[in-house]
């Protein structure tokens, strides 16, 4: 008797509040479940929608003379990058992968810029690791500034414009870089 | 024919089996109440166990071996890196990690059956087996999809292998580190099989807190000492002479811990009063489902960690666990919740349920700014777009008022009598305490520690440390009365709690003083060149050069302070590009002096630059971690018969509540 007062009585909190829970979590793991790898982030950049900071240096391996207003007419990707820095070491094969699926065509063009490391390095990681497109020493880290780069793998993407369309933070993925091309090739 | 990668995949294949199977089994069990289905159970786990010692073993076998024809050993084994090395190479990546803790895990379901082989066809013992055997289901299932550890490599078999991470081939702590992580880590599936088991089974009486107390216990003492010797590790190995960065991988062995902890004070309550039964069912439920999600969230590469696993399918697996988890947990708890809650009312805030209440708000308080922290940057980035980062500020300047709360809990609750406190009472009580602390303050300012939260933080220590030791005391007292060996004033579970909670002051005390009063720089020196840095001369005497297979180190030779001659270093691997460094400690009670290597001579002879740490009593976080760890031990030996004049006193059989000590004392 008295047993059964108590549980009508008894206010139901503990399924209200497992309720509650229950739609944080599920919300939480909504977002974890959306959200891309820490690599390949489309990130917003005061440079996005301006021109291309110029970019006018020797490269060192051998491609000749870099400058950045002779790639108007196709897209490019600027790569700042490091030897020693893993997420770039495993987005190299991608890059390589970006550069020949796009060298028939020459729609495409990829371009690295040197972010505080070793020109003996890199020479030796391009050598091991494949990839022929030109290479840029940033001596004093002038791209670097310029461009707003913080951490290195960041990649910004140029339209055939000249115009900067996006930036990634991350290392870049082979088919995240196809899907990118092809959202901006249909909205322009 | 890949005869490593066949057997491993086979050894594999029949864990899974067997606990799919198990899983059914019991299930089937349960359904139709025949016990000779219950008592399979144990084989199960048996075969389930066998099955995953076999897949250890083959990719021992494998790394040892050095067959590189596996993936995994072709991706992290390498010919020259030591024995010691290879071996803990099993879980120095994703794939391996996950054999050892399944294989953890199974051995705790087998020791389960075994401890309660007595009560095979209780329906508790038996849901809580099965609980366990699913959860290892899904451990199988990920070897045998996304975390394959036995995938054969394409195409050419290499000749030998990169090596394990750098960082994880330069210091024996590496080797010992993850298995007490993932002992704590895993251990809590025990509880959280029993709750799960108390819900379905509507048993949740005090049966099962008693049945799962011990488990939870030394699974909390293996998660304290794993996350002390991961802080060691990276103050010995990472060279930034810290030992906490509050990284996403750090938080996440942190959060279970926190809720751990809470429920280790709160189910006191439970068993004394009979009140809190929800609450402990969620803590242990949260702790389970915290552990899952500190997985998820290190190994599907969402966060940026310096331990971030590679990439791969498992994080949907993990999070859709995650999610079974708590929606499993969550929906008992509406099902059951409001049937269990019990009438009890705390009586008062000053006594000892509302100290554990408080105790238990703060360390809620405690895991949801953790919780906050770590996965922030994501929810941010989904509703605005911007990536943000949520760095040390935010988690020193949040969780410092946290621990200096819980500091002065520490030492107000174990004195508070259970129900009621007067002031009398409190007064008599911590008096002593209360002259600890002060005299902890004193001897602060005198040594010259200045600021007002260090300060605060070593008054409270010495208050809680006074509080501590006034149990010990008067715990010795009464063994002595009652003529039994002094030791019985340290064993069983108050006792061993009060030795735990000495070992965390000198945590606190030693973390705030190395996070508080650590100074240095750097300078930079030419050879038979001494400088003063921080307090300590520095005499550079020129570097030494070793090349082996493996590395090239660069070792800078200095006299410290005209004495001995430490040699911090830089290591180059061949198979990375990046220079590791190698601290060298001089290692002493009071102070640590932390030496690194920072710039090596341009050319021969050219000048070096060294970097001089002075971190006081850095050195007590280790020793304050091993007598948690002691004292965790301690709490686990049963305690002896308690008479009611004791100052804690368990609720004795008849139910009939003793005496407080509040009349006896």
């Amino acid at each position: 008797m008295n047993e059964a007062v108590a549980s009508r009585a008894r206010p139901r909190t503990a399924l209200w509040v497992a309720i509650a829970i229950g739609v944080a979590i599920a919300l939480l793991v909504t977002v974890l479940a959306t959200r891309d790898p820490a690599s390949s982030r489309l990130v917003r950049s005061p440079l996005v929608g301006r021109t291309a900071p110029d970019m006018d240096a020797p490269t060192i391996n051998d491609a000749g003379r870099f400058s950045l207003s002779d790639q108007r007419g196709k897209w490019l990707l600027v790569n700042f990058f490091a030897t020693w820095c893993v997420p770039c070491q495993q987005e190299h094969d991608d890059l390589v992968r970006f550069a020949a699926a796009h060298t028939g065509a020459g729609d495409a063009a990829v371009v690295s810029v040197v972010f505080s490391d070793e020109t003996s390095d890199v020479r030796k990681f391009f050598a091991r690791r494949g990839g022929d497109w030109p290479v840029v020493a940033d001596e004093n880290g002038t791209y670097a500034t310029a461009w707003g780069v913080a951490r290195v793998p960041e990649s910004y993407l140029v339209a055939p414009s000249g115009l900067v369309v996006g930036k990634i933070t991350g290392g870049v993925k082979f088919a995240f870089l196809q899907a990118q091309l092809a959202r901006f090739e249909a909205g322009r | 024919m890949n005869v490593n990668a066949s057997l491993g995949t086979a050894a594999v294949a029949i864990g899974f089996a067997a606990s799919a199977v198990g899983v059914v089994t019991l299930g089937v069990g349960l359904r139709r109440r025949q016990e000779k289905l219950l008592r399979l159970g144990r084989t199960y786990a048996l075969v389930a166990l066998v099955g995953v010692v076999a897949s250890f073993v083959v990719m021992e076998r494998a790394l040892l071996g050095h067959d590189f024809s596996l993936e995994y050993v072709a991706e992290h084994g390498n010919r020259a890196v030591p024995t010691m090395y290879t071996f803990a190479s099993l879980w120095g990546a994703l794939e391996g990690s996950i054999i050892l803790w399944t294989l953890i895990l199974c051995a705790y379901t087998v020791a389960v059956t075994v401890r309660f082989r007595e009560r095979v066809v209780d329906p508790l013992v038996a849901w809580a087996t099965l609980t366990m055997l699913a959860v290892s289901t899904f451990f199988f299932a990920l070897m045998l999809g996304p975390a394959n550890p036995f995938q054969a490599v394409a195409g050419r078999i290499p000749l030998d292998g990169p090596g394990p991470n750098p960082l994880l081939q330069d210091h024996p702590l590496m080797a010992i580190h993850p298995p007490f992580l993932y002992l704590g880590y895993v251990g809590f599936t025990v509880p959280f099989a029993f709750c799960i088991a108390a819900l379905v089974t509507g048993r949740v009486g005090e049966g099962w807190l008693a049945t799962t107390r011990r488990w939870t216990l030394l699974s909390w003492g293996f998660l304290t000492v794993g996350i002390v010797l991961g802080a060691w590790w990276s103050y010995e190995v990472l060279g930034w002479g810290g030992f906490w960065a509050w990284d996403p991988v750090e938080n996440a062995s942190f959060l279970p811990w926190l809720t751990g902890t809470a429920y280790i004070h709160s189910v006191m309550v439970q068993e004394r009063r009979g009140m809190l039964r929800v609450w402990n069912l969620s803590l242990l439920l949260a702790t389970f489902s915290l552990t899952i999600l500190g997985t998820f969230l290190t190994r599907s590469g969402v966060l940026d960690s310096v331990h971030s696993f590679t990439q791969s399918a498992i994080g949907a697996w993990l999070l859709s666990f995650f999610g079974l988890v708590v929606g499993v947990s969550l929906g008992l708890i509406a099902w059951r919740g409001d049937r269990l809650r019990s009438p009890g009312r705390v009586d008062s805030p000053v006594s000892r349920e509302g100290a554990f209440l408080a105790n238990n708000v703060l360390f809620a308080a405690f895991a949801f700014v953790v919780l906050l922290g770590t996965v922030f940057p994501l929810i941010y980035e989904a509703l605005k777009g911007d990536p943000v980062t949520v760095g040390r500020p935010y988690f020193d300047r949040m969780t410092m008022p946290i621990g200096l709360a819980l500091l002065f809990l520490m030492a107000v609750a174990p004195v508070l009598p259970w129900r009621k406190a007067s002031h009398e009472v409190l007064r008599h009580r911590l008096l002593w305490p209360a002259w600890a602390g002060a005299a902890g303050l004193v001897l602060a300012v005198v040594v010259g520690a200045r600021g007002l939260a260090p300060l605060v933080a070593f008054g409270l220590g010495g208050f809680a440390a006074g509080s501590a030791c006034r149990q010990l005391v008067l715990a010795a007292r009464a063994a002595r009365r009652s003529g039994m060996s002094p030791f019985g004033a340290v064993v069983g579970r108050a006792n061993g709690g009060m030795i735990v909670h000495l070992g965390v002051i000198i945590v606190a005390v030693a973390f705030t003083s190395a996070t508080a009063f650590s100074h240095g720089d750097e300078v930079r020196l030419r050879e038979g060149e001494t400088a003063t840095v921080a307090g300590h001369t520095v005499t550079y005497l020129g570097t030494e050069r070793e090349e082996t297979a493996r590395k090239t180190t660069v070792k800078a030779r200095l006299r410290l302070d005209g004495g001995q001659v430490f040699a911090p270093a830089l290591n180059r691997y061949p198979n990375a590009t990046q220079t590791i460094g190698t601290p060298s400690v001089d290692v002493g009670l009071r102070r640590d002096v932390y030496l690194t290597f920072v710039e090596a001579p341009k050319q021969p002879g050219g000048s070096v630059v060294i970097g001089v740490l002075v971190e006081p009593l850095v050195s007590w976080l280790w020793i304050g971690g091993l007598i948690m760890a002691i004292g965790t031990l301690l709490a686990l030996v049963p305690g002896r018969r308690r008479l009611p004049t004791a100052p804690v006193s368990e609720q004795p059989v008849t139910g009939q509540v003793p005496d407080d000590e509040l009349v006896t004392a």
